[in-house]
């Protein structure tokens, strides 16, 4: 669906805080797929779309309080954020959202000899351009999967950064951690994929 | 200079723009002089252009009908007494 402009957030805000149902369709056309996205990131597939649905309802009845402390899309992708972590800690009370704070090396520390320099350096990548990577069924299953098997919380980061192209600041507001969480989260869900892409290119 | 492991640690930092203005020297100069990382720094690249390409970075596609029905539900949410909001 191809959807008109949006208008600003100083036109939007009045317009859906005076429920004007031309304003609720226009912001629903041009958010709901993006929550859609980082609700999947966070909670999968199954229960997304619910997610979405849940945190419009939430955020029409915060809209009265909101501060504008940020722009509506960014409020609006933390309340779905929120919704759906907390939907995940309902579901699974040990669910690990995102290891940010985790002490484990980015490259396995065996690739290194104890001067911290390369010991099995990276090799050479048959394909050195997204499309040529991309062209190979079996490494696009392979970055699926790659996706699928991170933490929800560095899914989430690799979404709104690398797919939504949000900024870092942005990306804070919405998963609610500082900054410097932030792009560990961001780093270690792309090195992750980048290692997952590795390890199909040597085989 | 940072060492090669030093390096794996903060590529994003790099490539995102985000370094401390006093730690990009050493590691520029280290890319310089290191073939080993200069192939990590280009992979991690690589990687994040790919995910940006791939399949799974484009948002679900939201049909009209489904937009319309978000739409009625917040209008009949909207016609009820709102519990009391969370602060945001």
């Amino acid at each position: 669906m191809a959807n008109p402009p949006l208008p600003s957030d100083d036109e939007l805000i009045p317009r859906l805080l005076a429920s004007d149902e031309n304003a609720y369709t226009q912001v629903v056309a041009a958010y709901h797929g993006l929550m859609v996205h980082l609700a999947r990131a966070i909670v999968g597939d199954a229960i997304a779309d619910e997610v979405a649905q849940e945190a419009w309802v939430a955020v029409l009845r915060a809209l009265p309080k909101f501060e504008r402390r940020s722009s509506l899309k960014t409020w609006i992708l933390r309340i779905v954020s929120n919704t759906a972590k907390s939907r995940l800690r309902h579901e699974s009370r040990t669910v690990n959202l995102g290891d940010a704070l985790e002490e484990t090396p980015i490259v396995d520390p065996s690739r290194f000899k104890a001067n911290a320099h390369w010991a099995n350096p990276p090799a050479m990548w048959h394909a050195d351009t997204p499309d040529a990577l991309l062209a190979s069924t079996e490494l696009r299953r392979c970055i699926h999967e790659a996706l699928d098997a991170l933490p929800p919380l560095q899914r989430a980061a690799v979404t709104l950064r690398d797919m939504q192209g949000l900024n870092m600041e942005d990306i804070c507001k919405v998963l609610e951690v500082s900054e410097s969480n932030g792009r560990v989260l961001l780093h270690r869900a792309r090195s992750r994929i980048q290692q997952a892409i590795e390890e199909l290119e040597e085989k | 200079m940072p060492s090669c492991k030093d390096i794996t640690e903060h590529g994003s930092d790099y490539l995102d723009r985000h370094m401390p203005w006093w730690k990009r020297p050493g590691y520029w100069m280290h890319l310089l002089v290191c073939v080993h990382c200069r192939r990590y720094i280009e992979q991690l690249r690589l990687t994040i252009e790919t995910i940006g390409r791939s399949p799974d970075a484009a948002p679900p596609v939201v049909k009209t009908e489904e937009v319309q029905q978000i739409v009625q539900q917040l209008k009949q949410s909207a016609k009820k007494p709102a519990n009391k909001p969370r602060d945001i």
